[in-house]
């Protein structure tokens, strides 16, 4: 078996897999301020799950921000491993757009899985997940709910920003006017989604094109940046896990070269 | 489970590299020596002819330089805090809210106060703003030359060359009645020569790094500019650079590199990011070797101490962001080729806009073109608080993987 641990701004994944790469169990925690704790909680809970311990694991391979933090044989780039998860999961990929909790990612592949070229946003948090957990804080509702609520919008408003800072303010002055918060809403998706537009273009769109991180898994976000893109995304079952599962397959695949 | 670490590698500094520090001291500790003779001693930006200045009788001293020192050193925040506390923008170039922090806080370091403010408007605009507000806040007499962008390399030989040396003579005659003093040719074709000499030296060691493997790397190189961009037409540069060529002509006899296995050449587009040094040997670490910069380029001139003046002239206008982009892409090419570039690093600096906005260019020259791979980061070369050091090095572990596998 092969451990994948992907250390993230905002949650740790890990994931394990068989000898034929397929996933076994796998296992998401916040990531907190310590990722060294994090990254043995994750790890613990996917090995219990399948009842193993980290002895019985071949090959351990860790990424992400915490990624020296972590108990591993070897660490990888996000980059590798997305890309590797994504070909995976979805060999007819050939764009992968991915957006975190602190990072977001455009990633081009060839068809046979290597990476052509990527970009990632600079170093604001606009057009990240933590962009929308600071609103979903301000608004006082949960991002799950916000992801409900984007598709009750009729008239989503214009972001004047995608600022973090300044688009709180925003928001704040919008629902003070009296605008439906599902309107805020589905602007504030569509504001991050033009944002990653943008710098997914720098790299060029070919199909199909796969979304993939945890901020994929909001749906109201997934709807804005499909409309943006003018393409219909592919989505694995879980957008979260796809790195640590990359990474797991990486593990599988440094093993097989170096036992 | 077994558990390795990464080696790390060992890389190699140059025996004249190391010297830089002491001439640094000597640069500074000079300018007092001048200003308790009561001579003057000017503030100049780097493009700023300094031989007309030696042959004045004028120290030329760049700030500009002070605040990549200043950054290098860590003491830089004392400074930019003084000059955002008076109102700057932290969106404004870090070397100028350095040196307005400086000037604003007393002067109390190696940089003595200015008589003279000089600059030319050849590499940003920021120059002249930022000399205006030194203008103000010190009331030093300034003098601000306008070096019009060059389009054509007929600009270096028509009207524009012509109008830039009316400027020089301008600026002579200033000096000149500021200061009683009288430009002294003898001095001025004596610093023409050093610069010159000093250009062609450096030039000729930058050509060797062609070789593989390659014997002088980026942290030699962002020291090694050091004497040209602030000691043109002096001996001590032309000393230093005949020494260094000598040494990485011995290296490449003995075939001795930068490091000991050269895996990937690299390009390095932009200023350095002097608080970050250590990111070149993060690059080392991972078998890259910086092999070319047009940063270390941009400072070398070859000049002409028959027509000083128009030389000088030539050089103030040449000013590589002050040409235009596609005359600075038509060599481009030929330079990946020359330098077997692998692929290239782009450090897109929040504080040098006139130089990280032709990046675009740049970026998609190499993807479309010449198909070289290029990461592209962004940061501050003086401000550590417009940096992140985790994501950065999260992108060059992804960009290093994506060229082994390529």
């Amino acid at each position: 078996m092969y451990l994948g641990i992907d250390t993230g701004a905002s949650a740790t994944k890990a994931v394990i897999v068989d000898r034929r790469g397929e996933i076994a169990s796998q296992a998401i925690v916040p990531s907190g301020v310590n990722f060294k704790v994090s990254s043995e909680m994750a790890a613990k809970k996917a090995l219990d799950a399948v009842r193993l311990d980290l002895e019985d694991m071949l090959y351990v391979v860790s990424t992400g921000y915490g990624k020296a933090l972590v108990n591993s044989t070897s660490k990888s780039s996000e980059i590798a491993c997305i890309s590797r998860g994504v070909y995976r999961l979805i060999p007819s990929a050939r764009t992968i757009i991915d957006v975190g909790g602190q990072d977001s990612k455009a990633i081009r592949i060839s068809k046979d899985g290597k990476v052509l070229n990527f970009v990632m946003n600079d170093k604001c948090a606009a057009g990240t997940g933590r962009f929308l957990e600071i609103m979903s804080n301000t608004l006082q509702r949960p991002i799950e709910e916000l992801s409900m609520l984007h598709f009750k919008a009729k008239k989503p408003v214009k972001m004047s920003s995608t600022c973090t800072v300044f688009a709180e303010s925003e928001v704040v002055s919008q629902m003070s006017q009296g605008i439906k918060i599902e309107d805020v809403i589905a602007g504030l998706h569509e504001a991050i989604a033009e944002r990653i537009y943008t710098m997914a273009s720098r790299i060029g769109f070919e199909q199909d094109v796969a979304f993939t991180g945890g901020v994929s898994k909001n749906k109201g976000f997934v709807d804005a940046l499909r409309k943006k893109i003018c393409l219909s995304p592919v989505l694995p079952e879980e957008p979260q896990i796809v790195c640590a599962f990359g990474a797991a397959l990486l593990a599988m695949k440094k093993h097989k070269e170096k036992p | 489970m077994k558990l390795n670490s990464r080696k790390k590698k060992r890389s190699r500094v140059l025996q004249t590299t190391r010297k830089i520090g002491e001439l640094i001291v000597n640069y500074f500790s000079k300018a007092w020596d001048v200003k308790t003779q009561d001579k003057p001693v000017a503030w100049i930006t780097v493009f700023t002819p300094v031989e007309l200045l030696y042959a004045l009788d004028v120290y030329p001293i760049a700030p500009e330089h002070f605040g990549a020192l200043c950054s290098a050193r860590g003491t830089i925040l004392d400074y930019l805090k003084e000059a955002e506390k008076e109102g700057y923008s932290q969106d404004l170039c870090s070397y100028s809210r350095c040196c307005l922090g400086y000037a604003l806080s007393g002067l109390n370091g190696p940089m003595p106060a200015p008589d003279m403010l000089v600059t030319f408007r050849n590499a940003c605009d920021v120059y002249v703003k930022w000399w205006q507000s030194l203008h103000i806040h010190l009331g030093t007499p300034m003098f601000i030359g306008e070096a019009p962008y060059v389009l054509t390399y007929d600009d270096l030989n028509n009207y524009v060359l012509d109008y830039v040396v009316k400027q020089l003579e301008q600026l002579i005659e200033l000096t000149q009645n500021k200061f009683g003093v009288k430009l002294d040719m003898e001095k001025l074709v004596n610093a023409v020569n050093l610069s010159d000499k000093a250009s062609e030296l450096w030039l000729q060691t930058l050509k060797l790094r062609r070789v593989r493997p390659c014997p002088l790397g980026g942290r030699d190189s962002a020291s090694d500019i050091f004497p040209l961009v602030v000691m043109q037409g002096t001996e001590e540069a032309v000393e230093f650079y005949d020494e260094l060529l000598a040494e990485v002509r011995d290296r490449v006899k003995r075939k001795e590199g930068v490091i000991e296995k050269e895996e990937f050449r690299l390009m390095f587009d932009g200023i350095w990011l002097w608080h970050a040094f250590d990111i070149i040997k993060y690059f080392e670490d991972k078998g890259a070797v910086f092999v070319h910069e047009p940063y270390s380029e941009a400072w070398a001139f070859r000049l002409d101490s028959s027509k000083p003046l128009e030389s000088i002239a030539r050089k103030v206008l040449s000013m590589g962001l002050n040409t235009d982009i596609d005359l600075r892409m038509e060599k481009f090419a030929d330079t990946i080729e020359d330098y077997h570039i692998d692929g290239a690093i782009l450090f897109s600096n929040r504080s040098c806009k006139s130089w990280s906005a032709p990046q675009l260019v740049t970026a998609e020259t190499l993807n479309n073109q010449l198909n070289i791979p290029y990461l592209m980061f962004e940061g501050d070369m003086a401000d550590p608080r417009q940096y992140s050091e985790a994501q950065v090095k999260g992108r060059i572990d992804a960009f290093m993987e994506m060229l082994s596998e390529s």
